[in-house]
Formats: C-alpha cells, structure tokens, sequence
C-alpha cells in the first residue's frame, strides 16, 4: 500500500478504519475487562507510524484534520497501553519468584537457575 | 552488455537515430528496472535465510532431533542399512510430493469455480496454526535466552501480531508490514520443514520439488499455469497472501484508471492459506508516470497448506510485460513478485546446510550464493521469456551442487591446507 497514491479521503477512511478497528475489537473484550479498551496497542503504532507523515509533515488538506485527531488518539492509546504493559511486565519479572505458586502458573517459560 | 545488441552505426540518418536512441532507452530503461528488481527481490529472500539460519544457530530447539516426524513422513530414516534408509526417504518424499500435488491441484479447482467461501473459511482456520507456531518458537527463544514470559503479555504479543498480520496481509496496510509479515512466516515455515523432516528426505523433497515446480508452471496443463492464466483472465490478484510483491506501484498506466494493482504479499505460511481472491483489493488509482507504458510482472506461486492437513508449495514466477499502447487502461502489477514457497525452500536448503553441514559456514555461505545466482539467472530468464517461470528448479540445483560439492569437497581441501599451513 503507497499511501501518496490515494486519495486524501480514501487515506483518512483508511486512518479512520485502523482506528476503529481496535475499537470494535475491545467490544469483543468489554466482558473480560472492565476498562473495555482495545487490546490491539500493536494496530495503534502501525496507525501511528504510518500516517504520521501524512498528518504532520504535509501541506494542509481538507482532511488532514481528521487525519491529525485519529493519529493523536491512536497515540494516546498506544502510550496508555505502552505505560500499562511497562507496569505489568515490571512487576511480574520482579515478583514471580516470590509469588510463588502463583507465579509458576502465569509462567509460559520458566527460566532456570536462581533468580 | 544486453545494452550492446542495440547497438547503432553513428552514421545514421537524424530520424532514424531518434527512434532507436528511444527504443534504446526503453530498452535502457527495462533492463535497468530489471535490475532493480533483481535487487529488490535479493533483500527479501537474504533477509529470510538469515533469519533462519540465526534461528537455527542459536536456538538449539531446531537442531535436536527428537524423533519427531511429521504425518506426511511415516518412515524414520535412523534405520540400519543404507539401503533401507534410502527406500525410506524415497517413500517419504513420494508422500509429500503426493500431498503437495492433490492440495495444489484442489486449490486450482477451487480457485477455477470460483469457490471463494470456501478458501476463505480454510485460511482462517489454518491462521489459528500459525499462532500455535509462533508460540511454540517464542517458547524456543525464550528457553533459550533463559527469560521469563507470563501468559498474558504472550496472549497479547500473539493477538497483536496476529491480527495486524492478517489486516496488512487480507486486506489493507503498509507495504513494508506485509512484506516483514511474509518474510516471517516463509522463516517460520522454513524451520519448521528443517526440524521435522529427515535428512535425506528433506534434500529428496527439495529436488523433487523443483522438477515438480518445472513441470507444474511449464506444462500446458500444470496447474500452476492454469492457475495463473486463469488470474491473468480475469485480471484479479492471485491468492493475496500468497505472494511477495517487492513494490506496490512502479509504473502505472494510463491516467484515470483505478485498477487495484495489489499483487501484495501473500502469506505463504504453511499454515494459512487466504485464498481471498474474492476481494480484489480496490483504491489505488494509477498515476500517469509520464508515458513509459511498459511494465514488469513477474509472479509467483505459492501455496503451503497447513502442517495438519497438506503442505503444498509451489513457485512459479511469471512475467507479463505489457508493452501496450498508451491508451488503454491497464491494471498491471508492478514490481516483482516471489511466490512464498520459493522463500520457504531458500531458506530451508540455506537452513539445512548451516544446520547439518559439517563445513560449517563455508557451506552456508556456498549455498547462500548459489541460490542467489539461481534467483539471478531465473530473473534473467524471466525477461527473455516472459511468461510464468518456476523460480525453484536453478537456485536449488544449484544450492544442491554447492552443498554437497562443498560439504565433501571444499572443506576436506580447505582443512588440508589449515592443517599444512598452506595459504592459496
């Protein structure tokens, strides 16, 4: 996909629908958490990544502003994930020996020797 | 040097001149974006091998040998004769192949009838293998490297890639995404094939599927030539995931069109198989690049079935140059395009020999060249011919000789030599 060859509104449809995309799939999720954000941070950064030199570092257009609103929201929602996975991946390293059981049942891999 | 069969007494009359330094341009400008090309289609393919082969040398995982096999080869090869162990993998191979043709051939059907739904439905379900792959090489990597890794940052590392994968591959995204996508899982597939396949089965399998490739995209009646004559018919994307496209857009035609000119990358994960030809990927209108109506096509073929039900492969390359006037409109894919199975069997055959040769990195390395001249040559072919060329037979008749010329040629000389201080 080359984003210079589309049209200005098909790139905001495009930015748009990316954004949304996370959105529907939090629905999905509101039962399993409370928060009912989306769990798809990785779809925001590419949202991000992609459409920032559209919505930056070009020359206004008529959508642009769109453009703008739903790439700074998808960035709000990638740092809201990066800090909440930061916390949780911090703690779990710091603690898992000490919780024990609990600990060895969240672990996929268990590393060997003494922590 | 092909510049040179243009060549043109200086002493030509003024028009004349003028349209052969145009025709030569042209021509310039062909080769010079056939080696562009070339070039484009080298970093994909080298980027793939290498990460197998880092994968292989540093995670032991995929050198063990645990006895493990897959359904598609029953017979072990740690038998006791030679001969046993020959027959063994000759009749491994004779399954796989075997395997390998009936899902080709299935999915030309489908594709021919138009059985969209169908594919549709089959690739998703296959996808859910690709995830329990990528677990399974995470968990690798991790024991590897001795970390710890909970279920729940793993359950949303996999979701997310999982997803983005199948929205850039399926339907919309960056074209770099895609193309680290593909590359992914060709190097995911790849392994796989190095840990479940015996050794003389898999060396087996990689010939036979290279005269089966010659045979299946030459033959007027393969049914990768049906396959893709049947795509060039009705002017549609063949099996989006299954085939690396090096660039979305390089030339378009005419000014107003707004074909879909997304050959994209097609994921040839074994495991997937999107068939989504039903949605042809819309909204990228051409643009007028001032004239230069001629463009490259070259597509390849690749399907891989899932692990657990057939694993298919097959590559085929196919060039459609359109030297077409300017006025019609003309939905041309540009750039190059490498099946993924192509990726899969490069990378096993550069895998394999990094794994298992005794040489070490001379093999590798070998190897590694000779697959890139056959990719090289083929290219070349390509241009000549132009039409589908299969993209396996030269790279792995070549990656073959050099391994094994390699293996039991190049390093006993190489060693003599260490061991006699003898320096060339």
């Amino acid at each position: 996909m080359n984003l210079e060859r589309l049209p200005n509104e098909e790139k905001l449809s495009l930015c748009r629908k990316y954004y949304l995309v996370t959105l529907a799939f939090c629905q999905i999720f509101l039962f399993i958490s409370p928060g009912g954000f989306a769990f798809l941070p990785f779809l925001w950064l590419v949202n991000v990544v992609w459409f920032f030199r559209e919505a930056f570092l070009k020359p206004a257009y008529t959508e642009q502003l769109q453009i703008k609103a739903y790439v700074k929201r998808s960035a709000l929602g990638l740092l809201l994930w990066v800090a909440v996975l930061t916390t949780w991946i911090t703690i779990y390293q710091h603690f898992r020996a000490e919780w024990g059981e609990v600990g060895d049942y969240l672990s996929f891999t268990i590393p060997l020797g003494i922590p | 040097c092909l510049k040179a069969l243009n060549g043109q007494p200086p002493a030509a009359p003024a028009p004349r001149v003028v349209e052969r330094e145009e025709e030569e341009d042209e021509e310039e400008l062909t080769l010079k974006y056939g080696a562009k090309h070339v070039i484009m289609l080298f970093v994909p393919v080298t980027l793939c091998m290498v990460v197998v082969v880092a994968t292989i040398k540093s995670v032991s995982f995929y050198t063990q040998n645990d006895g493990q096999r897959l359904i598609y080869t029953p017979f072990p090869e740690d038998t006791d004769t030679v001969g046993q162990r020959a027959l063994n993998s000759i009749l491994n191979a004779t399954i796989m192949i075997t395997v390998i043709i009936v899902m080709t051939l299935v999915l030309v059907m489908l594709y021919k009838y138009r059985c969209y739904k169908v594919q549709i439905n089959t690739s998703n379900i296959l996808l859910h293998h690709v995830y329990s792959l990528i677990s399974c090489t995470l968990e690798e990597v991790f024991k590897t490297y001795n970390l710890a890794m909970d279920y729940v940052t793993l359950a949303i590392i996999i979701w997310n890639f999982g997803v983005v994968g199948m929205m850039c591959i399926h339907w919309k995204g960056p074209l770099r995404l895609q193309q680290a996508y593909l590359i992914m899982i060709s190097a995911l597939m790849a392994l796989v094939f190095i840990k479940y396949l015996p050794e003389w089965t898999a060396w087996l399998i990689l010939a036979v599927i290279s005269v089966y490739d010659l045979l299946a995209v030459l033959c007027p009646k393969g049914p990768l030539r049906i396959l893709v004559e049947t795509a060039q018919e009705r002017n549609e994307p063949i099996f989006p995931a299954l085939i690396y496209s090096s660039t979305m857009v390089w030339l378009v035609n005419m000014a107003d069109t707004d074909r879909p000119n997304r050959n994209s990358t097609e994921a040839a994960s074994p495991q997937q198989e999107p068939q989504e030809v039903a949605s042809p990927v819309p909204s990228s209108p051409s643009q007028d690049d001032g004239g230069f109506n001629q463009s490259w096509v070259s597509q390849q073929e690749h399907r891989l079935g899932p692990l657990q039900s057939t694993e298919e492969t097959r590559r085929e390359i196919q060039q459609m140059p359109s030297a077409r006037p300017p006025v019609e409109e003309d939905d041309e894919e540009r750039g190059v395009k490498l099946g993924l199975g192509d990726f899969i069997f490069y990378s096993m055959l550069v895998g394999k020999a990094s794994a298992t040769a005794s040489g070490d990195w001379n093999t590798t390395l070998a190897c590694f060249v000779a697959i890139l001249i056959g990719l090289c040559l083929t290219l070349l072919l390509l241009a000549i011919f132009k039409k589908a060329l299969p993209a396996l037979p030269i790279s792995i008749f070549f990656g073959l000789v050099f391994y094994f010329a390699t293996d039991n040629l190049v390093r006993p000389f190489m060693d003599k030599l260490a061991l006699h201080q003898f320096y060339i």
